[in-house]
């Protein structure tokens, strides 16, 4: 008798246990994706470095090419981000009744190592430049000339987050012409001994005086001891430095790395709607 | 991938941990000896962030019954200690205090039993880092902060005297699926798997 009740409880157990692991194990394969119907995709090799870039655009409910020009959301990290931003650009301009923009994916081309960092510290590193030439050079003209991406500074945004974000960064600071508007998120700001630092000191004179806008965002739970420091110095510098800038940052309360980049992708473009 | 390597690995151990207690289970269902009523369990262990945390914990397990376990879990984690310093940002201090209580129940074998419980409690972490680099301003972050923090821990208790070995991991689930439900909600929680061993005193 207690053999048997005990083997009931030992079932029980097991039926309890296996259904949190499958609710655990469904719940984390949850990914939110684009309507394929709005999307475009196309490759685009890369004369700089090289490589072909798998290329997504999101395009708005009611696109109309030929009369109106489409500020433009350049993602990186795009096989990861796409989806989730171009989702989140369509619920809230819908949201304040604003015009959408374009939501252009960047996918891998070597290794994301390579191309978001600016300096070279190992063979893994230092292909920033190469891949800030490809998007100047090549896929904006193309966005410009197929997709009636806006031809101004201030319409075009770029979003980055950890190494992507530090790609922003490093953006911001050597070729502030190209961006107008920059999303920052977990930037490794920590890279190459705060390389990045040093670059934005060194064209602060000529980018001080433009408009920008910068959003930047971390997780409160980055306890790794290299991010909130830099994050907070790099906050800092903006805020001192740059009197025509529109800055902001989040802290997402208890999230990490990971964990708190689509709250701070969520809080970065309602920034940016809000304040373009 | 490492989702879900570590998923596969985590469900493997499961499945054995599991089949080798069903096993026993009914072998040596009337023995007493690895029976026990009330434990204290200190223990010492790490994260799964490649070990650069240093966890002090205690678990205070009462077994009203055979098969109904309550656990009290206390620890205090020193999070990075042996990297203090890098690129020239200094980190001040870094600690979590992390208190919980379980519900959950309890398979005996024949020289060693198994503890399954689900833990609910909060954290406390706090954190500084300064850039400590005379090329840069010295500027300085600092978090402060309570979370929730529940999970899945499992027990192993290993011998049969006053003192016995104890092993446990506890499986954090927070933030899923209250902040999010994708698989970048589980990436912090993967770096935090606990693993500790320890020296479990039998009370009663």
């Amino acid at each position: 008798m207690k053999m048997k009740n005990n083997t009931k409880l030992i079932k029980k157990f097991y039926t309890t246990a296996s259904a949190i692991i499958l609710v655990f194990m469904l719940g984390s394969c949850t990914k939110e994706e684009f309507n394929p119907a709005s999307m475009e995709e196309f490759s685009l090799y890369s004369l700089a470095d090289g490589t072909s870039y798998f290329i997504k655009v999101a395009i708005p409910e009611n696109y109309n090419p030929i009369n109106e020009k489409y500020a433009t959301i350049y993602a990186l990290d795009g096989e990861e981000n796409f989806d989730f931003v171009a989702n989140k650009c369509k619920e809230i301009s819908n949201k304040l009744a604003v015009s959408n923009v374009l939501v252009v994916s960047i996918g891998y081309g070597k290794d994301r190592s390579i191309d978001y960092t600016p300096t070279k510290v190992s063979s893994k590193t230092g292909g920033g430049p190469q891949f800030l030439n490809f998007i100047e050079t090549q896929l904006i003209p193309k966005m410009e000339q197929d997709y009636s991406a806006n031809t101004t500074r201030k319409s075009r945004v770029i979003l980055g987050h950890s190494y992507g974000g530090l790609f922003g960064a490093y953006a911001f600071s050597v070729k502030n012409e190209i961006f107008g508007n920059y999303i920052l998120l977990s930037p490794s700001l920590w890279f190459d001994n705060l390389v990045t630092f040093q670059m934005e000191k060194g064209n602060r004179e000529n980018n001080k005086s433009r408009k920008q806008l910068v959003f930047m965002g971390i997780g409160e739970g980055e306890n790794s001891g290299r991010m909130q420091a830099p994050f907070e110095a790099f906050y800092q510098t903006l805020r001192d430095n740059y009197p025509d800038i529109k800055l902001d940052k989040n802290r997402v309360k208890n999230l990490d790395h990971l964990g708190s980049k689509n709250p701070n992708i969520v809080k970065g473009l309602n920034y940016y709607f809000q304040n373009r | 991938m490492k989702l879900k390597k570590i998923t596969f690995l985590f469900l493997s151990f499961m499945a054995y941990t599991n089949s080798f207690a069903q096993n026993n289970t009914s072998k040596i269902a009337e023995k007493k000896s690895t029976v026990r009523q009330l434990t204290i369990e200190p223990g010492i262990g790490i994260h799964t962030n490649f070990g650069t945390d240093l966890i002090l914990s205690n678990q205070i397990q009462w077994n009203p019954n055979r098969y109904l376990s309550l656990a009290s879990y206390t620890s205090f984690n020193i999070n990075n200690p042996f990297q203090r310093d890098f690129n020239g940002i200094k980190t001040n201090y870094d600690y979590s205090i992390n208190q919980k209580i379980g519900i959950g129940t309890t398979f005996y074998a024949k020289k060693s039993s198994h503890t399954f419980l689900l833990m609910a409690g909060v954290k406390y972490s706090s954190f500084k880092e300064t850039i400590d680099d005379p090329n840069f301003n010295k500027v300085s972050a600092s978090i402060n902060s309570f979370s929730p923090d529940y999970g899945l821990m499992y027990s192993l208790k290993k011998g049969l005297g006053k003192y016995f070995f104890t092993y446990r991991m506890y499986v954090p689930l927070y933030p899923w699926p209250i902040k999010g439900s994708d698989s970048n909600y589980l990436d912090g929680n993967l770096n935090n798997i606990t693993l500790e061993v320890g020296i479990g005193i039998n009370i009663k």
